[in-house]
């Protein structure tokens, strides 16, 4: 192991480069690594917001009272559920725009716009728009699907439905996605050489064929970064569902993990408890993206 | 030494830490020193037109008290609570707010508020002059923690064209008549219903659940066995559950449907219960809609009741102006103060002013109807016995449960709130 003496000219560029780290090091640690730590304490007691020092100590009270609560299992299983469906949704969804975004056709500038507006959209707002949709009185869905489709016979109450009620939440996070990754993969498909392409359409290979057998391995780093910046994302979805389940309505059956979580900290006062509950997520989150890490770099062989 | 960086971020976030709660749990309060001039914060959530109201009795309260200067501070209503949070959390708290009835025992219960009986000069003869449903709200564990400063609660609105195409003569006078006349003014094939609901928290089924007689908990607050799932509680889900299943109520309850509001004034709902903002909603949106108000039906004993909601004015403990804002306090609930805001539609607590001329002519009913509603639980946990009641209507509707066994598990999850 190295000695502890650093020597001259290392020290000197330390303290060179001390001061143009430290605003981002105090901004960092102000305001991510003390939160995180004071949160993680705060999992521990019943905790006492206007005198912390009075808190009383739980243990692992709080993460034993989340394993029990039939609410936060529920929440467990929506938020993986949500993950699961539109995270490989959005990005085969992205992927296929990417190809299409990717021709040379007249008014290529202005699909790649459209595409990529809804990404820029506002959670709240759209939110309430899906919200309105799929009103089971009076949306534009049960119109569409009743009156004009006649695909079904009577209203359906979607917002009322325990289970129905997450479908508006699901689509809204892939409508928004799918721009957002078919930039990306619009990017990484400028990368993929043109003579590679040539060389398989010489040797016989079709459209298909070429894509399974080319462009696709070729994306392999794309997808993986995709997959596991998604998955974060979506297993900390929040603003869609609570503007559109009005909280995890009805009967605390569509909660997420983090709308789950306001409510208990912000409702009803309980911040232990609700630390408790976001360390669940945090740890469940590490676990997931670093096996998704795994396996997806163990398969890909061009990354 | 490559591992001296991550060290010192990881010692540093440490002492951050500890420095935070150390700062955050050691608060001194200088008392006010005699004769000088006082600021007194005040925050509340009141719309625009009410808040340009308040300086009115802001600039009257400035005069008579020269020494003392009022700030106002206005919140939208969801960002309220967080904002009181993270003030309690930071230990700079605003000397006064106009604070939701529902949480005052709540943040009672946290030692966050100063407790006004026997502390405050004149507060019995202030407390006594409002009506009880709101006076009921500010009490916790035998003490007050606040003054109701303004209240509301709901009355039934009825559209008189659907009740005269009908061929019904007026409101309903008892519950009896109500379900019937629910019953004769619906249609569920042309999605037209004798009455609505706006969801089915508490809120929404608390007027004929008290007009029948209902109760959640005894006086007490001990236990909520015997009393949410007693006799008159459950005779009155029942009845809802009933008539919802008859098609008399509309299925947006249980979520996502058309809203009250808007249902009532297109004649989809010949019923509704709500309170006196409607007045002002329905000149905005539906400039053409004669709104038409009734008093509760009168339950089986033959009384009427309903619910109170409203909003009571505190003072938080870490103040360190206390003398000048409790005259404030009790400025706000002079008459002239409470005369004054009920030009912008808000309904004094002052029971006094009941049928007073000065105050516009649609409170007459609200006003009379306070004189016996009631306030809901006034427990620090009320909003989890809510969802547990909440969640039970749910179920009844949905045919999960009875109404008395749905009840019967919401009595146990609520006897354990009270427990905690």
């Amino acid at each position: 192991m190295a000695g502890t003496l650093i020597h001259g000219s290392r020290r000197r560029k330390i303290a060179t480069a001390l001061p143009f780290l430290a605003p981002g090091i105090i901004l960092y640690v102000l305001f991510v690594a003390a939160p995180i730590v004071y949160s993680f304490a705060m999992s521990f007691f019943d905790w006492n917001l206007s005198n912390p020092f009075q808190s009383t100590w739980l243990g692992l009270a709080n993460y034993r009272k989340a394993l029990n609560d039939e609410v936060f299992r529920r929440a467990i299983v929506n938020t993986v559920a949500y993950s699961a469906v539109t995270v490989p949704s959005q990005i085969a969804l992205g992927l296929g725009a990417a190809l299409l975004l990717n021709h040379k056709v007249r008014g290529q500038p202005f699909f790649r716009v459209v595409y990529y507006l809804p990404v820029i959209t506002n959670w709240v707002i759209v939110g309430v728009l899906f919200k309105y949709a799929f009103n089971g009185q009076a949306g534009l869905v049960n119109f569409l699907l009743r009156d004009v489709l006649h695909l079904i016979g009577s209203n359906v109450l979607w917002l009322g439905d325990p289970v129905l009620a997450l479908v508006p939440v699901f689509l809204v996070e892939i409508w928004k996605g799918v721009g957002w990754c078919a930039v990306i993969y619009l990017a990484a498909l400028q990368g993929v050489p043109a003579n590679l392409m040539e060389a398989a359409t010489v040797d016989g290979a079709g459209p298909v064929r070429r894509f399974f057998s080319v462009t696709l391995p070729m994306l392999g780093a794309t997808t993986l970064f995709l997959v596991v910046v998604r998955t974060i994302g979506t297993l900390n979805g929040y603003v869609s569902n609570v503007v559109i389940t009005n909280g995890g309505q009805p009967m605390d059956q569509t909660h997420f993990v983090l709308t789950l979580m306001y409510k208990v900290a912000f409702g009803s006062l309980q911040f232990g408890y609700g630390a408790a509950i976001s360390y669940f997520l945090t740890v469940f989150i590490a676990i997931v993206s670093f096996v998704e890490m795994r396996v997806l770099q163990d398969r890909g062989s061009s990354i | 030494m490559k591992r001296f960086i991550p060290v010192s971020l990881v010692i540093l976030a440490l002492l951050l830490t500890a420095s935070v709660v150390w700062a955050s749990g050691s608060k001194e309060t200088t008392p006010e020193p005699a004769g000088q001039k006082v600021t007194v914060t005040y925050w509340h959530t009141m719309s625009d037109p009410e808040a340009a109201q308040l300086n009115k009795v802001i600039s009257a309260f400035e005069e008579e008290n020269p020494n003392i200067t009022i700030k106002p501070t206005k919140f939208a209503y969801d960002d309220f609570k967080t904002a009181i949070l993270t003030a309690v959390a930071g230990g700079d708290v605003p000397d006064t707010a106009r604070i939701d009835i529902i949480w005052v025992p709540e943040f009672a219960d946290k030692g966050w508020l100063l407790r006004l009986d026997g502390n405050m000069a004149g507060f019995e003869t202030l407390i006594n002059r409002t009506f009880p449903g709101p006076r009921a709200t500010a009490r916790w564990k035998e003490h007050y923690y606040g003054l109701p400063q303004n209240t509301n609660t709901q009355v039934l609105l009825w559209n008189k064209e659907r009740f005269d195409q009908a061929g019904i003569d007026g409101p309903p006078a008892t519950i009896q008549e109500f379900a019937a006349d629910a019953r004769k003014l619906s249609n569920p094939g042309k999605e037209q219903y004798g009455y609505a609901l706006g969801g089915t928290y508490f809120w929404a089924p608390a007027p004929i659940f008290y007009a029948m007689g209902g109760r959640i908990v005894s006086p007490d607050l001990t236990t909520a066995d015997g009393y949410i799932n007693g006799p008159e509680s459950v005779r009155a889900f029942t009845l809802l559950t009933q008539l919802y299943k008859d098609g008399a109520i509309s299925p947006n309850l249980l979520g996502g449907g058309i809203g009250t509001s808007d249902g009532h004034a297109s004649g989809k709902y010949a019923m509704i219960i709500d309170g006196p903002w409607m007045v002002d909603i329905y000149a905005d949106t539906y400039p053409d809609f004669n709104v038409h108000f009734a008093m509760i039906p009168k339950g089986p004993d033959g009384n009427t009741s309903s619910v109170v909601g409203g909003e009571d004015a505190v003072i938080f403990d870490g103040s360190t102006h206390k003398e000048a804002a409790k005259k404030w306090l009790a400025y706000l609930l002079s008459s002239d103060a409470q005369k004054t805001m009920a030009q912008v539609g808000v309904i004094p607590t002052l029971s006094e002013l009941r049928g007073d001329p000065a105050l516009p002519d649609y409170f007459d009913v609200f006003m009379q109807q306070l004189q016996t509603a009631r306030a809901r639980v006034a427990h620090p946990r009320w909003s989890d016995m809510d969802g547990a009641i909440n969640n039970a209507f749910q179920r009844m509707l949905r045919g999960d449960q009875s109404p008395q066994a749905a009840l019967d598990q919401a009595a146990k999850e609520i006897d354990k709130l009270l427990a905690e």
